[in-house]
């Protein structure tokens, strides 16, 4: 089992959006994926075609998370999905409580689901401090989320000492890549930010998705990019992207290139 | 390489183990053997045979040249071929001057002689072609060492007089593309035309604007004006329709910190649209151009003796160097040639780099081509004239055979007349032009055909396919005939013209011009063919010579039917030539939405896409295309043209900034032309054989047809002419 978690220093990135289109760019280069919805907004599952109505999740059982199994759905292109589910108010405040008081909550229910060691674990990390740190502490890759203007790029360095306190250490923790979001290089600024952002973390640990309206039409058919525009742009973006993290992930799995933890 | 010239690494071991015996450096030794084997060869050469002797020997050559051929002994196979190949053909020649001249009338001997004069020019040629190619030098790129301060400043120059603004773009962006210290490159348009437009674009650009009063000396005039307002280590040409790519500098400057005495690098020119026979012949991709064997062979050959030659573009000249020789040399229209043999004379070296690091437009029709070749006719007979290589100071006896052969290949003209003519003075006036019979001139002119054909076939192999030459000649021999006859009767006759390039042909048509001398060639050697099958049924004569010189002219036939139907203008209807290259890109709709495609082809205007499943878009919609490369991405405006199995779009209204854009993801890119520039086919001289006669005989009766309806066309305007006239 690998951990992957979606993170970004700032808000409206389109976290929720990379995750489900990456999970399934994941599961056509047939990996197994389990997506993780770690965000109150419970907006994931609407990505993956799961009924409205539907608001079982991680958090609807209470207290009770050994029953995560029993509320994972299958789509149709056979990715796994965890929504977030849906409570109330003061069941929300007591679940962030729990994050607080039990650091390890998340890593403890996602070992305890069982899941085969080649199954890859996609989580959609909320912005509160309590999600982002759980979703940190069990990550074996972070993916860190941006768009190519300048106050998302500014929240860059927030994002990183994060990595860097909860996940540089550990040596099952594999490295951060990053996504810059719907780039258009037809404006100069978006053009240049790419640049610059390519030139400083390595081309080989950044991906761009384009702009593009067939995004938001998969959205609002209930289904992801991949399958609603396959000759799409950004299809072959997550399709790329999928690739160089596969890539990251088979490199640093085995013992003979793993990474010296200095 | 073609694979037949590697040699299989046990041979190498072998040879090498053999070359380092000490026993080679002996001068003596040395000397001994050098006068053995003039001593062999002398009697190989003049030995007094019996037809049955001389048979045996021709038919032992020749199997040695076929076993040989096949050997994996690399370079020693082609050097072996040649030796055998150069014995068999001075025997051929020494038995031509001693047996076959006693001719009886004069017009015998007048012709005769002529024939004999026209062989010794090919036998010359042959002889100095084996000097030129026997060993390539296949220089390797020396790269440029990483810390930038010794990295030389580059005046990139792009001398243009009448050429339009679409073609001249281009070379300034990617002239300012090419990778290299921003601080040391600068690029300058050196307008003989003086055209308010391009001073405009430059100043856009960031490119020199670089004028002059007059046009004095034309290109060389032109460059040497650029030259005393500019002062770089290094001067790089290039004709403004050669594309440079990016890697241009860095893959051709490095000799020249390696060798201090290096005064010039050229490299290859290569042509990304078909010249006049591959598009009126139909040859593109599938027979190798007329360029081909010079950039990919000759020059390459050159470079061993130190004497490939400067071509007037895609080269770097040092600055202090091309000053003590009084700049670009001005005394003849082949001021690139001639610059290079002076630079050789003051003692500098010269290299040529066969990786083709430019690309550019070939001449655009027949009659551009002949203008092009006749010039260069002219200017290397001039430079024969004023400048002769063999004579004067400061170069090596291969430099001088080099330099030599370069001009005198453009002698070829007259030999080749008369070879295209030589069975008709038999077979029309009778005349004897060997005086000996028709069996024993085979048995020694056989095997010195056959053996330099396959000798020349495994030396040129994918460069030049047997018989193309023949073609190639023919096509222009006549046009270039006079003014070579006239430059070398005066020197100083004839002006520059420049060569039209990036026009376009509406129709199909026969430019008339052009091969109404081979027309008229044609039918003489049809009248010729018909006389002589006339005679061999009515039995007058010998058989055997009229066998003979019916099958000469059977093949002239096919040749001048091949050239005559290079001036058969096919249509060209595009400005801008395409180049067929595979590049990934996406279409943005207006809708917001993106679909991923292929470049198909593209060009100076314009893209061809190629979408995964057809895609409809409304004619004349405004949409964007971005070109990857990597990581880079730039995006273009541009209106849709055409939609449905492939969307062409027209590049409109593109800032400088966007054509330069353009301009490195498409044209520059380093590894564009290496491919194609290794691609061509190994010649097989009896599939050769098959093509050319296929192209003759196939076009005889199209071309003929032609000929005929042009000529009644003719006949009726000037009738018509008459009967207004009457009225």
């Amino acid at each position: 089992m690998k951990i992957i978690s979606i993170v970004s220093g700032k808000g409206g990135v389109g976290k929720t959006t990379i995750c489900a289109n990456l999970c399934a760019a994941l599961r056509k280069n047939g990996h197994e994926v389990l997506a993780v919805d770690f965000d109150p907004q419970n907006a994931l599952r609407l990505h993956f075609g799961i009924n409205p109505a539907d608001t079982s999740g991680l958090i609807s059982n209470g207290h009770q998370p050994s029953k995560w199994n029993e509320v994972i759905v299958k789509t149709t292109e056979g990715c796994s999905v965890l929504p977030y589910g849906k409570n109330n108010e003061a069941e929300q405040l007591d679940f962030e409580q729990l994050l607080i008081t039990e650091p390890n909550f998340l890593k403890e229910r996602l070992r305890d689901l069982g899941l085969s060691k080649d199954t890859i674990v996609v989580i959609d990390t909320a912005g509160q401090l309590a999600f982002l740190k759980q979703a940190l502490i069990v990550a074996h890759l972070t993916i860190v989320v941006n768009i190519a203007d300048a106050a998302s790029y500014t929240t860059i360095p927030m994002i990183n000492s994060l990595i860097a306190q909860y996940c540089e250490d550990r040596s099952d923790y594999i490295d951060s890549f990053y996504i810059l979001n719907q780039i258009d290089r037809s404006r100069q600024l978006n053009g240049d930010i790419a640049d610059i952002a390519s030139m400083q973390i390595g081309a080989e640990k950044i991906s761009f998705i384009h702009q593009d309206q067939s995004v938001q039409e998969a959205l609002a058919c209930r289904t992801n990019v991949i399958a609603y525009a396959p000759d799409s742009r950004t299809t072959y973006d997550f399709i790329d992207a999928s690739l160089a993290i596969s890539k990251l992930i088979a490199e640093n799995s085995q013992p003979s290139s793993k990474r010296n933890s200095f | 390489m073609s694979s037949s010239l590697r040699a299989n690494p046990k041979f190498n071991k072998f040879s090498r183990n053999i070359l380092s015996w000490g026993i080679w450096n002996s001068w003596l030794l040395n000397t001994l053997l050098a006068v053995t084997a003039t001593l062999a060869a002398y009697i190989v050469i003049t030995a007094t045979l019996t037809l049955s002797e001389q048979i045996f020997w021709g038919l032992f050559a020749f199997c040695m040249i076929l076993i040989i051929r096949r050997r994996p002994w690399g370079r020693a196979s082609i050097i072996m071929m040649i030796v055998i190949s150069i014995m068999v053909s001075l025997r051929y020649i020494y038995w031509r001057l001693t047996n076959s001249t006693n001719f009886i009338t004069p017009l015998d001997a007048f012709l005769g002689w002529g024939l004999v004069l026209a062989e010794l020019y090919s036998l010359i040629v042959l002889l100095l072609g084996y000097v030129q190619t026997a060993m390539p030098l296949q220089r390797p790129v020396m790269l440029m060492p990483p810390d930038q301060k010794y990295w030389p400043t580059v005046d990139i120059m792009i001398p243009t007089y009448n050429e339009s603004l679409s073609v001249v773009q281009t070379a300034i962006l990617a002239a300012q593309s090419i990778d290299w210290p921003a601080d040391k490159l600068r690029v300058h348009l050196l307008d003989d035309g003086r055209r308010e437009e391009f001073r405009e674009f430059c100043d856009q650009a960031g490119a020199n604007y670089i004028t002059r009063e007059n046009n004095l000396h034309n290109k060389a005039g032109n460059l040497n004006a650029a030259l005393r307002k500019t002062d770089g280590d290094y001067v790089a040409i290039f004709d403004c329709d050669h594309i440079p790519t990016r890697s241009f500098l860095q893959a051709s400057m490095g000799w020249f910190l390696k060798n201090p005495k290096l005064a010039m690098v050229q490299t290859p020119h290569f042509f990304f649209s078909p010249d006049p026979f591959e598009k009126n012949l139909d040859i593109y991709n599938i027979v190798p151009n007329e360029g081909v064997l010079f950039y990919g062979l000759v020059q390459d050959g050159n470079d061993l003796w130190n004497a490939s030659f400067f071509c007037g573009s895609c080269a770097i000249l040092e600055r202090k160097a091309l000053m003590k020789i009084g700049g670009i040399a001005t005394e003849t229209v082949t001021e690139d040639a001639h610059t290079a043999l002076k630079l050789s004379r003051k003692g500098y070296d010269l290299a040529y780099l066969a990786i083709p690091q430019s690309a550019g437009l070939a001449t655009e029709s027949l009659s551009g081509h002949i203008v092009q070749r006749r010039r260069w006719a002219r200017g290397m007979a001039q430079i024969f004239r004023i400048d002769n290589p063999l004579l004067g100071r400061g170069l090596t006896i291969w430099q001088r055979l080099c330099y030599s052969n370069a001009m005198m290949h453009f002698f070829y003209a007259l030999p080749r007349l008369v070879f295209l003519t030589a069975p008709l003075g038999y077979l029309l006036l009778g005349a004897e032009i060997f005086s000996a019979s028709a069996a024993v001139v085979l048995v020694y002119a056989l095997p010195h055909i056959l053996i330099s054909t396959i000798t020349n076939s495994q030396i040129q192999g994918k460069f030049r396919h047997s018989f193309w030459n023949e073609v190639y000649e023919t096509a222009l021999s006549w046009h270039i005939l006079f003014p070579v006859l006239l430059a070398m009767v005066n020197p100083k006759f004839g002006a520059f013209n420049a060569t039209a390039k990036g026009g376009i042909v509406k129709e199909e048509y026969v430019d008339w011009n052009a091969s109404t001398p081979y027309l008229i060639l044609l039918a003489i050697n049809l009248i010729g063919f018909s006389v002589g099958i006339f005679k061999l049924i009515t039995d007058y004569g010998s058989t055997s010579t009229l066998l003979i010189n019916l099958v000469w002219v059977l093949f002239n036939i096919i040749i001048i039917s091949a050239a005559a139907n290079t001036a058969k203008e096919a249509r060209q209807l595009r400005k801008s030539p395409r180049i067929y290259k595979r590049l990934a890109a996406t279409i943005h709709l207006p809708n917001g939405k993106t679909v991923v495609c292929k470049t198909s082809e593209f060009s100076q205007i314009g893209l061809d896409l190629k979408t995964l499943t057809p895609l409809e878009i409304p004619l004349g919609e405004r949409i964007l295309i971005s070109i990857f490369r990597g990581n880079k991405e730039v995006v273009l405006p541009g209106t849709v043209t055409r939609s449905g199995n492939s969307i062409g779009v027209l590049l409109e209204g593109l800032t400088v900034e966007q054509q330069k854009d353009f301009t490195q993801i498409t044209f520059s890119r380093a590894d564009n032309w290496i491919y194609s520039w290794d691609h061509d086919v190994a010649d097989s001289p009896l599939r050769s054989f098959g093509q050319v006669m296929t192209y003759g005989i196939l076009n005889l009766l199209p071309l003929m047809k032609y000929a005929i309806h042009d000529l009644l066309l003719t006949m009726r305007a000037q009738g018509q002419r008459k009967s207004y006239s009457k009225r």
